[in-house]
């Protein structure tokens, strides 16, 4: 019992961050109905920004102010730089390949993926970062659940996930901009003809994803300690997976598909052997796109005949 | 409509004939060999058809000065995946270049070849290297995948050009060609050695997990067979080095598991490992291989393999290492090696011009076999033997303190 408890909460926390990113996907192929490539890269950069503001206030050894301070202020950091790289890239890498053919932004969004890995190469070294987490929140501080102690970290990670997943659902369904993105995503011609300014509500669409992906940033940061500029890659292509079997296009379903795809890491790992994790994982991707391509929550594509 | 496609036509043709007439001039104006400077003195030393390989000229007369120059390439992870491995082997050494080129009023060259870890990478940049005729030797690659897929090329091509790679541990990788030379101990020695001393330790139960790269595979391998002749039950698991979240894994480690071994690259992710051990009351004790041996790594109690002694720690090396760290930020474990791989190809070349000889591929290697250095940045005399192993390499083992340091496990 207590090993299956460890490995659900490790399942947990690994799916929330996969869960934020995998928001981002869905959200811009909902509203543009493309890939974003590059989102991996914005959240690697996200990370970075954190570990930046996390230098900068004295951390992790020498902290200028309160731990809570600091992490919410490297959340922050975060959001906002993520924001930015995701902006610009919609800006100068999508937009104006927005009436081309479907293959060229997908194209230009896999050029803009390495781009960013390089660039970050350059500004940061090929050397990783380590946000030394247990040096500003001791591993043995957390929650007791049964048998087992979960690191006050994690239960940050999942809780400020599920905060964020919650805000989001409501911020979509209630607030005006959130009906603009969900009538863009349904109809795009019909909104601008409804007089929604469709460019600003993409912009907001690759804001708010591209924040998401930098909290996740931070979050990796905290929980597993190390970044580097290479970690975007993996954790993109994983969490275009978890949009993909939670159904590309719907939020609740990239949470839901994110979820997933954590316990199946964590389970596969500790029932079957870790050497099959990315082997279970890329074959979910396969088998949903086989048997049921909308995925769990998606809707069926209909076209007009 | 046909008026605007015939213009569009006449648009792209004048496009393309553009286009073409920019790339020839490019391609007449780019330089012949891999990229980087070759030899200097206003010659141009390569020219095709031709064999020579000749690159400066040396003179006898006393009381002049020699001149000895030849070119020396660099073959490394600059970029992509285990950058963090090639650029501070490059930056060791440009390092060892420049202080050498310093000390003996030399000027030799180097070219630089990022292979980004990749294997058919790395057989382009040999060819590369084998195409230009002023190189002499070189340094790298990296990883025994990388070795074999250069190697190939360049016994196939020209079995005198010599490569010394820094950090290819993969046993009997030597044998399979003539020009490979190595600074660093085999799998069959850090295998062995880490090992016995699980066994001295009373170990029963290892947990051993490889980062699927072929210099952790490799050594894995190697321990695991040791370990299970000595009756040791090793429990082997694999992870990628792009992995960041053990903890699935650590949950697996059984109580009564003794040490866990962690034949890794990547001493970061062996810092992870140890925290995410803490944080599920994971009593077993971490071994690492030489490629966990750099400061982020740091988990008390710890014990790593070496195959120098702290180079920090010995006397004649701390000046080369403080000389290095005023111009470079950061090291690791794969830099001196490195630096005592070029060391070996400059010295070699250096016993050529001496002897009043024009180096050349040939000449070079001979020398390189040669090689009886006593004293080095590793603390250990440096001479190969029939295969181009190190022959008296050997490895170290340390424990890490609470304050950071390693002491010497005796």
């Amino acid at each position: 019992m207590e090993f299956f408890l460890q490995q659900t909460v490790n399942g947990l926390t690994l799916g929330s961050v996969y869960a934020l990113l995998a928001l981002g996907y869905s959200m811009v192929y909902g509203v543009l109905k493309f890939l974003n490539f590059a989102h991996g890269e914005v959240y690697m950069f996200g990370a970075f920004a954190g570990y930046g503001v996390l230098t900068v206030l004295g951390g992790p050894t020498g902290l200028m102010i309160p731990v809570w301070l600091a992490v919410t202020l490297m959340f922050v950091g975060a959001m906002v730089v993520s924001s930015g790289v995701g902006v610009t890239l919609e800006r100068f890498a999508y937009r104006p390949l927005r009436n081309a053919s479907r293959l060229a932004p997908l194209i230009s969004a896999i050029g803009a993926s390495f781009f960013l890995q390089a660039a970050a190469l350059l500004l940061f070294s090929a050397n990783s970062r380590s946000y030394s987490a247990p040096t500003l929140i001791p591993i043995e501080t957390g929650l007791t659940i049964g048998p087992i102690n979960v690191w006050a970290v994690r239960v940050l990670v999942i809780v400020t996930a599920v905060v964020l997943m919650i805000l989001l659902t409501w911020w979509v369904r209630s607030s005006r901009a959130g009906k603009a993105v969900r009538a863009v995503s349904f109809d795009t011609e019909a909104a601008a003809m409804m007089g929604i300014d469709v460019d600003r509500v993409i912009v907001v669409t690759f804001l708010i994803g591209s924040a998401l992906a930098g909290v996740g940033g931070v979050m990796v940061g905290l929980v597993f300690g190390r970044i580097f500029h290479f970690m975007g890659f993996i954790a993109g292509l994983k969490a275009f997976t978890a949009a993909v079997v939670g159904g590309i296009g719907s939020i609740p379903g990239a949470m839901l598909g994110g979820l997933l795809i954590g316990f199946a890491e964590a389970y596969t790992t500790a029932y079957i052997s870790s050497t099959f994790q990315n082997l279970i994982v890329f074959g979910l991707l396969i088998a949903f796109l086989l048997i049921r391509p909308s995925g769990i929550l998606g809707r069926p594509e209909l076209v007009k005949v | 409509m046909k008026g605007n496609n015939k213009v569009r036509k006449q648009s792209m043709w004048r496009l393309a004939a553009t286009l073409l007439a920019l790339t020839l001039i490019a391609a007449a104006c780019s330089p012949e060999d891999a990229g980087g400077t070759t030899t200097s003195a206003g010659e141009t030393s390569t020219t095709e058809g031709e064999t020579s390989t000749t690159v400066g000229e040396t003179t006898t007369t006393a009381g002049e000065p020699m001149v000895c120059e030849a070119t020396v390439g660099f073959i490394g992870p600059v970029t992509g995946p285990v950058a963090f491995i090639g650029g501070v082997q490059l930056n060791w050494f440009n390092y060892a270049l420049d202080t050498w080129n310093e000390e003996m009023g030399y000027d030799f060259q180097m070219v630089e070849g990022d292979n980004q870890f990749d294997v058919a990478q790395s057989a382009t940049l040999a060819q590369q290297f084998l195409d230009n005729s002023a190189m002499v030797a070189s340094v790298g690659p990296a990883g025994s995948d990388q070795v074999d897929a250069a190697g190939a090329v360049f016994e196939a091509g020209d079995p005198n050009f010599t490569f010394i790679s820094p950090s290819s541990t993969r046993s009997g990788i030597t044998a399979k060609y003539t020009g490979m030379f190595r600074t660093v101990p085999t799998d069959d020695d850090q295998g062995p050695t880490t090992a016995a001393f699980l066994v001295e330790q009373g170990a029963q139960n290892v947990f051993m997990v490889d980062d699927q790269s072929s210099y952790s595979v490799g050594l894995a391998d190697t321990t695991q067979e040791q370990l299970e002749a000595a009756n040791v039950t090793v429990t082997r698991e694999s992870v990628a080095q792009t992995v960041t979240d053990f903890s699935a894994l650590v949950g697996t480690i059984s109580d009564d598991t003794d040490f866990v071994y962690l034949p890794w690259q990547v001493a970061a992710n062996g810092q992870i490992f140890a925290n995410q051990m803490a944080e599920q009351s994971k009593d077993a004790v971490i071994f690492g291989s030489d490629g966990m041996d750099a400061t982020e790594f740091s988990e008390p109690g710890s014990y790593l393999a070496a195959f120098a002694p702290d180079i920090a720690a010995i006397e004649g090396s701390v000046s080369i290492l403080e000389g290095y760290l005023e111009q470079y930020d950061d090291t690791n474990t794969f830099g001196p090696p490195t630096y005592a791989a070029a060391r070996v190809i400059f010295e070699a070349i250096d016993r050529v011009c001496q002897a009043g000889e024009v180096p050349d591929r040939a000449n070079v290697q001979a020398e390189v076999r040669n090689t009886d250095q006593a004293e080095t940045i590793l603390g250990s005399p440096i001479s190969f033997n029939e295969d181009g192993d190190l022959v008296e390499g050997q490895f170290f083992i340390f424990q890490i303190q609470e304050d950071g340091t390693k002491t010497l496990v005796p």
